[in-house]
């Protein structure tokens, strides 16, 4: 088992053989000057402003939810019927950003896709940031977040233990094993990354920092064994893992029994739109880094044309899903459903619906073209529209269901207000502003990893003897 | 200085000649030998002789206490500590403890893979290993393969060693020292770290016993003890008169109040007692007899209660002549309004609850003043 799956070439034929994983002549030395240089540079004046931009808007951020602990809840627009919205819209919506990073580094690593080696850092950070992002929400839903460790099973005073049967607990593990999860996914990847930067640093400090952070690594052969066996376990226990969060998260809507919410595909369908928004927010961000960083031989077209086809397949299942909730709505003869269903495409919020549609299903399918696929101008509207798309989804799913359920008399239209949109707009700051922060102070690419796929960086002899 | 090296490493310029150099270094068969390498290298394992990693064992092993850890916590504290029975599941309804388990399985693995790694298997942190000093080490994480020859006892001779590297083809030869041991998880240390949590968690106990002292709630946290709301008895500015709580607009009748028997006792009569004589109108009659007469009538109704003579005045003898032949109507009046001395139970009695006291003083005069023909209501 090795960090890459050695494909001795003459096994395969022609056809299947993988083109090169990058461009022009690379090696380990020449990475380790192109990718680690940058921490040691001075960012450029665009970086600073963009800076400006995120921190802005985490300001914004900040405030709003300042706003919202000085007056409580009703600064939002929640209110009966609907008592979930913005909140867990962003939730579910930041959670899902992540699925993308833990499928790459992960799933990808036991399918042996070699060119996930390239990006794979980059996702495993957004993953971070996105899941940070997430917490934020049910931590001000809960309206008093200093008493958000009540949510955790401690013996305590008031002699209260937590309910195993809500799903809404279910949630607070599968979250947080999931940040612990990915974090030290991530962690673990770097600590040779770090070493190497330790070692050609020449400021004082960085390399006291460094040197802590990278615990001493020495690239020793006894070492090198034992870490690529964790990563290996690592990669089949977060693979388990990333298919289960986003599963538990929909069963905070499954398990009731409100009509649109009460389905048993929620789960796959779930994690597929996890995927589907992660991967475009991937896209999106790769380009910028890999025009604005200098990377294009590294993160090459290659990359890119993948990940579209990834972002097209999943498209696919996203309207096998849509049209299996209509199915589900009609097959049902239960008139609850049959009107949830009709609120998606005709109702008050309508318009909502088709916006998902076109932006999750209809856009995408662009990239059935090569071209699209390797035209910048496609990607990123694709990957825009899956963003906005994959939002307006969560809103149809939590905001169409919950304001006309069973009982009529209750029945209200839902409308946010402006601190609802600063949080969300907050948000994204928070995660842009950690993505800038991450591409200048630690490596962007996993070197080592992509040490590993040079051509000529394993020896030439080996053969299947060490291969069971 | 060959008595107090410790390590020779010769630094190759592709894997090919590291993995070249390996069969030879470990044939001379002078200490151990190791490689340091920027990145993992196929084959190496088995070229230097090592061993499987023990570390899928030890996660298996951790991920299945993990499962029984999470479902033995779960199914105590849901089961037997604190059965709460909700969606109407029974208590030891194990189905819903599964996403718990599987999560925290996941999470026992995981750190047992990433920390026992580190920690156990690779005994890192540790900042003191030589090579991290060497000149190589720029080389070594960044585009070298080095192979150390390591000393193993006293009796090392580093001159061979680096002339057996060099001859396996290595470009460079740097000679080490001995490790600089840290003070890392010896026993010493581990009783350091024991004394510094013991003071942290008495400091931290202190702040926070006088933290919530000084300052016991901060806004926006003791919103919920000042809530906006009024306070039964309490003043408020809210309403003209200050009063907290306000009258009932005039006129007001609680349900099940409507006023009756406001006529005199002789107009009352000729009431009728709409409850039938079962069982459960004498049981609630009874209770609110004890409840509310028998202080002043007595159990019997024979007007000795257990009223003290400061009362004043002098409860009616419910078994006299003159009440046993009393109308309903006016025993129900008497309660209503009261009579002299004895208040008006309206405020406290439902109407379904006067009339069927007024069942029950029937039949406690019935019960005092039996016939024969009672007796036999009763026999079988
Ligand atoms: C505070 C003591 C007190 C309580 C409690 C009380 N009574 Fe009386 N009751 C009296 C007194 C004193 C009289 C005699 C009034 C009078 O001077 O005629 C009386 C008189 C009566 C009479 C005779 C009225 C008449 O027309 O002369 C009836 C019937 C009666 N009570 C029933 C009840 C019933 C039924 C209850 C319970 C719901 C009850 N009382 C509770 C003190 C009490």
């Amino acid at each position: 088992m090795k960090l890459d799956a050695a494909t001795s070439a003459g096994d395969i034929p022609e056809g299947l053989l993988e083109p090169a994983l990058t461009v022009g002549r690379v090696t380990p030395g020449s990475l380790d000057d192109q990718v680690l240089a940058f921490p040691e540079t001075k960012p450029p004046k665009q970086w600073y402003f963009a800076l400006a931009i995120t921190l802005t808007a985490a300001l914004i951020g900040v405030i709003s939810i300042g706003y919202t602990f000085i007056t409580g809840i009703g600064a939002w627009g929640n209110s009966s019927p609907v008592f979930w919205a913005f909140d867990i819209i962003n939730f579910v919506f930041w959670v899902g950003i992540g699925h993308a990073g833990t499928l790459i580094s992960a799933i990808l690593f036991l399918f042996r896709k070699r060119w996930r080696n390239a990006i794979a850092r980059f996702a495993e950070a957004m993953t971070i940031f996105a899941v940070i992002c997430a917490v934020i929400f049910p931590l001000i839903h809960v309206g008093r977040p200093w008493l958000a460790y009540w949510l955790f099973p401690y013996p305590n005073q008031r002699a209260l233990w937590t309910n195993f049967r809500s799903p809404l607990l279910w949630d607070v593990f599968a979250v947080n094993t999931y940040f612990s999860v990915s974090l030290m996914f991530w962690y673990l990847g770097l600590i040779p990354d770090i070493a190497s930067m330790r070692d050609r640093t020449t400021s004082k400090l960085r390399k006291v920092i460094y040197t802590i952070l990278a615990v001493g690594w020495r690239g020793a052969a006894t070492h090198w064994q034992h870490y690529e066996k964790a990563y290996l376990l690592l990669a089949g226990l977060a693979t388990g893992l990333v298919l289960s969060v986003h599963s538990v998260v929909s069963f905070d809507f499954a398990t009731s029994v409100v009509p649109g919410w009460h389905m048993t595909i929620f789960p796959p369908y779930f994690v597929a739109g996890a995927i589907f928004a992660g991967f475009a927010m991937v896209v999106m961000v790769l380009v910028v880094v890999r025009e604005t960083m200098e990377l294009k031989n590294l993160i090459t077209m290659r990359h890119l044309d993948v990940m579209n086809k990834v972002i097209l397949s999943m498209s696919c299942i996203m309207g096998y899903s849509y049209m299996m909730e209509g199915f589900t709505a009609w097959y049902s003869m239960n008139e609850f459903l049959h009107h949830g269903f009709m609120n998606i495409v005709t109702g008050t919020y309508g318009w909502a619906g088709w916006v998902t549609i076109s932006c999750n299903i209809l856009i995408p399918q662009i990239l059935w073209f090569k071209k699209a696929r390797a035209s910048y101008f496609w990607m990123i509207l694709v990957a825009v529209g899956v963003t906005i798309g994959m939002w307006f989804e969560r809103f149809v799913i939590i905001v169409i269901s919950l304001h006309q359920d069973f009982l009529p008399s209750a029945w209200r239209i839902y409308k946010p207000t402006m601190v609802d949109f600063g949080v969300l707009l907050g948000t994204f700051g928070i995660f842009f502003t950690l993505v800038l922060l991450f591409a200048r102070v630690l490596p962007v690419i996993a070197t080592t990893e992509v040490k590993a796929i040079l051509p000529d960086a394993q020896p030439s002899h080996h053969g299947d003897e060490h291969h069971a | 200085m060959p008595e107090t090296s410790y390590s020779v490493l010769g630094i190759f310029e592709t894997p090919d000649a590291l993995m070249k150099a390996i069969p030879k270094a470990r044939a001379a068969k002078l200490g151990e030998v190791e490689a340091y390498t920027p990145y993992p290298i196929h084959g190496i394992d088995d070229a230097l002789g090592h061993r499987k990693s023990p570390l899928g064992g030890m996660v298996l092993v951790m991920g299945i206490l993990g499962a029984i850890t999470a479902f033995g916590f779960q199914y105590w504290i849901s089961a037997i500590d604190y059965p709460i029975i909700t969606g109407g599941k029974a208590a030891n309804s194990w189905e819903a403890f599964i996403p718990i388990m599987f999560e925290v399985t996941v999470l026992f693995a995981t750190f047992t893979a990433g920390l026992g790694m580190l920690f156990l298997l690779n005994k890192l942190p540790f900042f003191g290993h030589p090579v991290l000093s060497s000149k190589s080490i720029t080389g070594i994480t960044r585009d070298r393969y080095a192979l150390a020859i390591e000393a193993e006892d006293e009796s090392f001779d580093s001159a061979a060693a680096a002339q057996t590297l060099k001859d396996a083809g290595a470009i460079e030869v740097e000679i080490l020292p001995a490790p600089d041991r840290s003070p890392f998880l010896t026993s010493n240390f581990i009783l350091r770290a024991l004394g510094g949590i013991f003071t942290a968690c008495v400091v931290a106990g202190l702040a926070m016993f006088f933290l919530t002292k000084w300052f016991p709630l901060l806004a926006p946290m003791k919103y919920m003890q000042d809530q906006p709301r009024l306070n039964a008895q309490k003043a408020s500015t809210f309403f003209k008169d200050g009063h907290g709580m306000q009258q009932p607009v005039a006129g007001t009748v609680a349900r099940g109040f409507l006023p009756t028997a406001t006529g005199t006792q002789e107009e009352a009569a000729s009431l009728v007692n709409p409850l039938p004589r079962t069982k459960e109108v004498f049981a609630e009659g009874r209770k609110v007899y004890v409840n509310r007469c028998e202080v002043c009538h007595g159990s019997l109704g024979n007007g000795v209660g257990s009223l003290t003579a400061a009362y004043g005045g002098k409860p009616a003898n419910l078994q006299s002549q003159m009440f046993r032949e009393y109308p309903d109507g006016k025993i129900y009046w008497a309660i209503v309004n009261g009579k002299n001395a004895m208040p008006s139970h309206a405020p406290y009695l439902s109407e379904n609850e006067r009339w069927a006291v007024v069942h029950y003083v029937r039949a406690l005069q019935r019960a005092q003043n039996a016939k024969d023909e009672d007796l036999k209501v009763v026999a079988p």
